[in-house]
């Protein structure tokens, strides 16, 4: 199995719930914020001494939920920290952004990593389509499209333009071309049975990042594998990725207590305003084309927001406690869906960076090496 | 605008051929299916005055004895251009049409202005065409059937038309030739290929390119092999795009410019 560090680099000097979208940012802090960025990337590079695979980065607009709103720029900042480990880019947001830059900035990253680039091609949550003035229910025939013309830059011999329906150039010939041959590995979010069907027509990697529930994920992952051999392809376990938030401490009861505050203040204070967002753009759009899609997604926001620690242990959603109980719990999701790949998210809200750089330190100790042969 | 169905005498010929349209002229050979009036078509006879004449033996036409290869099609095309249109202009050629306008540019380049390859039947390595049912045919030809209009035509015009164009279609020495002469095209070229086309690989748009000195490569997204047909909204939009304006058509135009036809 591989191991992800991935990081949302939250902005966590809000003691009041956001609920308003956009969160106003008047009293955004520039230098408050630069030893949070100094801090995060320190983290993220750290990830590779500590026997981590892939290190993630993430996009989000108009948030404190996330400051990364280029996830290639984080992702250039650790190129040089960092000499084998995977930059998975999770990802540039496909649908509203220009599709060649996107193939650019990848090629860019990939070329300088020498070959460790995981494309991530995400549709976005639903704020984003407002954060960047796009319309939702374009989200999907624009991320096909993009995706198409992507690849294409990437592969293309010779010098092409582009007749689309959302996009429209007409001489194109990308320098840099990417390291990786023929083409990046392409990662997609796949927790919902459209997004399952969508990824494994493209052969991309499918990832569930925060799990909607074991019955909902087991019908992705199966939606997934049956498209892909309907398409002509066997996905293997490196084709799946599975992630939680975690916490590795050294009582159950400091890992928990950890969590718990974390991800309130994750839930109700950092995401009230994406929350608003996505309640707005659920009202009329077609975002999710599926009603039944768009129903889970309530199901499993609502539940996100009101379970306990030990419902979120028992469901997949956390991994949390002592590394002996998550070795138990990382093993018990990998017989639950064969995956083979664990992306783990340890700055959750507002814990500590202290507490944070404690969890990775007994998850490299004392997870790791129990969990890597599976 | 309509197009109207016409006979004109070319030198060794009677040619039956359809033409419309006000504007600069425009010479369209027809694929292996034959001479189908589009929308797409109609909406270019609106600024251009377009002449599609129908090679012998296709739709129902008498064939001809002298057309035995797809040079003497080209030939019959540049004598249609001294004597119907008496000037040089820009040449679309479609699929099967795309493999003689290849051939017009290359044995009469003072005939060809700018010259468009809409997803031209040239294999550049050989490959077979593909086989299969009605319906995989239709597939490989269409993303979008919905699009055609009801054909009229009889099936006697539809079978000799596949006649006539295996006939005309070339040995492999003819076609090892033509791959070999494309470097000799000198007209700007525009090479169209559908990102869904089944009929040619896309290997085939790309051998284009790499041969074509002056060339452009666009492709067509959700169109099939019939991009005329599947797209005509961005066919139209690429071929005034690309007649009105030469090489500048790649550059971006403001909402005032007004050079080229509104979808």
């Amino acid at each position: 199995m591989k191991f992800s560090y991935f990081h949302l680099m939250p902005y966590h000097f809000f003691d009041e719930p956001q609920k308003d979208w956009p969160t106003r940012n008047t009293n955004f802090d520039p230098k408050k914020a630069q030893e949070l960025y100094t801090a995060y990337t320190d983290m993220m590079a750290r990830a590779e001494d500590l026997g981590f695979d892939w290190v993630g980065c993430n996009e989000h607009h108009f948030s404190p939920y996330g400051l990364m709103a280029n996830c290639n720029l984080i992702g250039a900042a650790l190129v040089h920290r960092t000499k084998n480990i995977r930059l998975a880019m999770c990802g540039n947001l496909l649908p509203i952004l220009n599709p060649i830059r996107v193939a650019e900035e990848y090629a860019m990253l990939d070329v300088m990593s020498g070959g460790r680039l995981i494309a991530g091609f995400m549709r976005g949550i639903a704020h984003e389509y407002i954060a960047y003035n796009t319309a939702p229910d374009e989200s999907w025939e624009r991320m096909a499209e993009a995706h198409d013309l992507i690849v294409k830059c990437w592969t293309e011999k010779e010098p092409f333009g582009w007749e689309g329906k959302y996009y429209k150039f007409p001489a194109i010939s990308i320098w840099p071309k990417p390291f990786q041959q023929p083409h990046p590995p392409i990662l997609m979010s796949a927790s919902s049975i459209e997004s399952a069907r969508f990824a494994a027509e493209r052969r991309a990697i499918m990832g569930i990042v925060r799990l909607p529930g074991y019955e909902q994920a087991l019908e992705s992952i199966k939606v997934y594998r049956d498209t892909a051999l309907t398409n002509g392809w066997k996905p293997g376990p490196e084709h799946v990725l599975i992630g939680a938030f975690t916490c590795v401490a050294d009582t159950f009861d400091q890992a928990r207590a950890h969590l718990e505050r974390g991800l309130d203040y994750f839930f109700n204070v950092l995401n009230g305003g994406v929350a608003t967002a996505q309640r707005i753009v659920m009202q009329k759009t077609r975002y999710y084309q599926e009603e039944r899609t768009k129903a889970q997604r309530a199901q499993h926001v609502a539940a996100q927001r009101s379970s306990t620690i030990d419902e979120r242990i028992e469901t997949g959603q956390v991994l949390c406690g002592t590394p002996e109980m998550v070795v138990e719990q990382i093993t018990r999701m990998n017989k639950i869906f064969g995956h083979g790949i664990m992306n783990v998210n340890m700055k959750v809200g507002n814990i500590p960076n202290d507490v944070v750089n404690r969890s990775m330190q007994l998850w490299s100790e004392h997870v790791l090496p129990h969990v890597r042969h599976l | 605008m309509h197009l109207n169905r016409i006979e004109i005498k070319v030198k060794s010929e009677t040619l039956t051929c359809y033409v419309g349209g006000e504007g600069p002229p425009m010479l369209f050979l027809h694929s292996s299916g034959g001479a189908r009036l589009t929308p797409a078509l109609e909406r270019l006879a609106e600024k251009y005055r377009i002449y599609m004449p129908i090679i012998p033996g296709f739709d129902g036409t008498r064939s001809s004895e002298r057309l035995r290869t797809m040079l003497d099609v080209a030939d019959l095309a540049a004598e249609f251009v001294d004597t119907a249109i008496k000037s040089p202009c820009d040449v679309i050629g479609q699929s099967f049409g795309g493999r003689s306008a290849a051939w017009l540019a290359i044995r009469h380049p003072g005939v060809v202005q700018l010259l468009i390859l809409a997803a031209a039947s040239i294999r550049p390595n050989g490959e077979e065409r593909p086989s299969g049912s009605p319906e995989d045919a239709r597939l490989r030809l269409f993303a979008h059937p919905e699009n055609l209009p009801p054909e009229t035509r009889p099936a006697e015009w539809l079978a000799q038309n596949r006649a006539v164009s295996l006939r005309l279609r070339g040995s492999p020495a003819e076609d090892a030739e033509l791959l070999g002469r494309l470097k000799e095209i000198r007209a700007l070229t525009l090479i169209l290929y559908g990102t869904k086309d089944g009929e040619i690989p896309p290997s085939s748009a790309q051998f284009l390119k790499s041969q074509i000195l002056k060339s452009m490569l666009i492709y067509v997204y959700d169109a099939a092999h019939a991009i005329d047909s599947d797209q005509p909204d961005h066919f139209v939009r690429l071929v005034d795009g690309f007649f009105s304006l030469g090489e500048t058509f790649i550059v971006a135009r403001g909402k005032e410019h007004t050079a080229t036809l509104p979808s």
